[in-house]
């Protein structure tokens, strides 16, 4: 189970999604999860106990527009809906969605 | 109107275009053409009129019921348009009508055929998408278009054949042709909703290709798409009237959003209430110059443990404001103001004598005459924990100020632009006095300073990381050379800036006797010296480095793995073997500027690095893509 190509992300209220596991690579959490000794990496199953199913859902679409986009420029920007933005914001931070982080100048 | 009857060649002529000589080469008269086109107008015209009587007739006809009456043939030969006026005249109405339609459908037929074999229809017949079916659907399309009638023009509506004028908005009828305006009107009510053009989503007003290359000098271009982070922060940047509250996101996200919200111009008093949480210890203020007096005042009882403060454009962070800090709890160990011009002299030191105890850094930008020698006097005696200051653009501090930071024994991090020329003498004296232990020295549009300074660096500094000096025209090469040399006990520094340190000699502006400004030796020194741990290297518009200097430092051999950023700039004999031995030699380099290298011509730039400035006609970036 743990070498499938696919892993199962699990919302808090239960929506299950299975998401191509080179894409969810993507998140440097989802990473570590599947790498570390724990749970989710013998059963390819990840809950998040503080993600709501919508929010989830557009993460894991996320997943897959960068996926398919990874080698693209010019790629047109992912639709984010108003109302979770917010939700979405603490989601990408806690999957550590950020874009890689730039050397800064020391000063 | 025949060509006999007409007198060519007998004109006088102005000048005649290029063209017409080269047609008349080739017996070929524009005039003709002009006078036949003319001619041709000038028939269809007539053809209208008759057409117009045409319509009456038929009409009569239509009453009659007598439309269908076969008609002779005709003389074939004569052209279609030009002929149907004088045909008609001896015939009866009933041949003229059906003999117009029979050749209308005939020459319709021609042109069908002519579409048929056109190189456009064979283009088009090759999409895709278009089955065989289509075919006829296309001829009728290419057709349509060639056949149909000007605006301004009269024309007989395929529905209910009534005479109308034509205009750009007359409809298409199902079966060619072109139809009234109520006919037209019936048939926009059987036509579906018109499908909605798919809009493309990148792009927007700018274009996308400018948006990349912005993307790019903004240095926030990567391959790939935006980061989720970075689309929920934009949408939020967008719709923030919406947001009431940002919750509980960690502060560098926060941060984040204060960055966008400030590019745009989006900070406000209502806005600006979303980063005023009171558990806070920070306010940073991209853009202040929508806020009044009254909303700093809300920031400090708003956020009582505040501890680090940065507003730019504080234009109304004036005396009030700061009697206020004063006489508030609030204990600053960060304070960054930028544009706060109208804080008087008498204020500053007042705030430095009474909260300068727990100050650690305090910068001040783009202020003009208030923040002077008076207020730097202050610092060493009532801040004893500065260890970052930060004086830029500003037009009153002297050489007697920088005596006085040369007393603050604690200084870590000295950042000065000042528009007061100083003698070099006075930035010697600073450096004896606090240069061991000063981490970022940055010394900003320095025209005066000369290579004593570069002496008392090599001298005094041990721990710098950070070095600028710019616009230096009196250092040497050798003064670089002496300062790099591997005696220098300062390890390797991580950012260097000596941009515009040249000659400025505009009569001979290609020999350097005197070896001004950083040249080969100094250029060589300097990387042999801190190569291995600079990210960052700026030697823009040092434009006497060699070519032989660059290929030398930049062999094969070498690697400077920590290197991240370079601009060369203006340096003119960078040629493109040199900036591929620079990306050779730098493998984790990310940035190269090379504006006005005007031998960099045609590199090959490999994948994920980026080559800023080539001065070629495609653009000013290019992307590695191999």
């Amino acid at each position: 189970m743990s070498d499938s190509k696919y892993i199962t992300l699990i919302s808090y209220d239960g929506f299950e999604f299975v998401v191509l596991r080179e894409a969810a690579l993507v998140s440097e959490t989802i990473g570590a999860m599947l790498r570390g000794p724990f749970r989710e990496a013998q059963t390819g199953r990840c809950e998040f106990g503080e993600i709501r199913g919508p929010v989830l859902e557009k993460v894991v679409e996320y997943f897959h527009y960068h996926y398919a986009n990874r080698n693209q420029t010019d790629v047109p920007d992912m639709d984010i809906p108003v109302d979770i933005c917010l939700e979405l914001l603490m989601a990408a931070d806690f999957l550590g969605l950020d874009s890689k982080p730039q050397m800064r100048d020391i000063s | 109107m025949s060509r006999q009857t007409r007198t060519v060649g007998c004109r006088i002529m102005g000048p005649q275009s290029a063209l017409t000589d080269f047609l008349a080469s080739h017996n070929i008269s524009a005039n003709q053409i002009r006078l036949d086109a003319e001619a041709r107008r000038r028939a269809a015209a007539q053809d209208n009129q008759e057409g117009q009587a045409d319509a009456a007739q038929q009409q009569l006809l239509n009453e009659n019921g007598d439309f269908d009456t076969p008609s002779p043939g005709s003389d074939e030969d004569e052209p279609v348009v030009a002929s149907t006026g004088r045909v008609t005249r001896g015939r009866s109405a009933a041949q003229v009508t059906s003999e117009v339609e029979r050749r209308k459908k005939e020459k319709e037929k021609h042109a069908i055929d002519k579409i048929k074999a056109s190189k456009k229809f064979q283009k088009r017949k090759r999409d895709p998408d278009a089955s065989d079916d289509d075919d006829d659907d296309i001829v009728r399309a290419l057709f349509n278009e060639r056949a149909k009638p000007l605006p301004g023009q009269m024309e007989n509506c395929a529905i209910c054949n009534t005479r109308f004028t034509v205009t750009p908005y007359s409809r298409n009828a199902p079966d060619g042709g072109l139809v009234c305006s109520p006919c037209g009107k019936e048939l926009a009510k059987d036509d579906p909703a018109p499908k909605k053009k798919t809009k493309r989503a990148s792009g927007g007003p700018v274009g996308a290709r400018r948006q990349t290359q912005s993307r790019i000098l903004d240095g926030t271009y990567h391959v790939g798409g935006k980061s989720l982070m970075s689309l929920c922060i934009q949408t939020l940047a967008k719709n923030i009237d919406l947001a009431e509250d940002l919750g509980d996101l960690p502060p560098k996200i926060v941060d984040k959003i204060a960055r966008k919200l400030s590019k745009h111009r989006l900070l406000n008093p209502t806005t600006l209430s979303l980063f005023l949480k009171p558990s806070n210890q920070e306010v940073l203020v991209y853009d202040g110059a929508k806020l009044s007096a009254d909303d700093f005042y809300r920031i400090f009882h708003s956020v009582p443990e505040l501890k680090k403060l940065k507003v730019r454009n504080a234009i109304h962070f004036k005396d009030e404001v700061v009697e206020y800090l004063v006489d508030r709890h609030i204990v600053l160990e960060d304070l960054y103001l930028h544009g706060c011009n109208l804080i008087s002299e008498g204020k500053w030191i007042e705030y430095l004598q009474k909260k300068g105890q727990p100050l650690r850094s305090l910068r001040v930008y783009w202020t003009d005459k208030h923040f002077t020698d008076a207020v730097l006097a202050v610092i060493p005696t009532s801040c004893p924990n500065l260890t970052r200051l930060k004086v830029c653009h500003n037009q009153a501090v002297t050489g007697e100020g920088l005596n006085h930071i040369a007393k603050i024994a604690t200084l870590r991090h000295l950042s000065l632009d000042l528009r007061e020329a100083i003698h070099p003498d006075v930035y010697v004296k600073l450096l004896t006095a606090i240069g061991p232990q000063l981490e970022t020295l940055c010394l900003t549009r320095v025209p005066e300073l000369d290579n004593t300074v570069l002496d008392a660096l090599h001298m005094h500094c041990r721990n710098l990381k950070k070095l600028r000096i710019t616009d230096s025209e009196l250092m040497t090469d050798a003064g670089f050379a002496r300062l790099f040399t591997s005696t220098w006990s300062n390890p390797g520094l991580v950012f260097l800036d000596l941009q515009k340190c040249r000659q400025l000699e505009s009569t001979k502006p290609r020999e350097n006797p005197d070896g001004i400004g950083l040249c080969d030796e100094g250029f060589k020194a300097l990387m042999a010296h801190s190569g291995k741990t600079l990210q960052n290297l700026n030697v823009h518009g040092c434009r006497h480095i060699s070519s032989n200097a660059f290929e030398e430092v930049f062999t094969a051999d070498k690697t400077y793995e920590n290197m991240h950023k370079m601009e060369i700039s203006f340096c003119e004999e960078v040629t493109d073997f040199v900036v591929g031995c620079i990306f050779r030699s730098c493998p984790n380099l990310r940035e190269l500027n090379v504006f006005g290298c005007m031998k960099v011509k045609d590199v090959r730039v490999p994948k994920g690095k980026i080559l800023v400035g080539v001065p070629n006609a495609r653009g000013m970036v290019i992307e590695g893509e191999d």
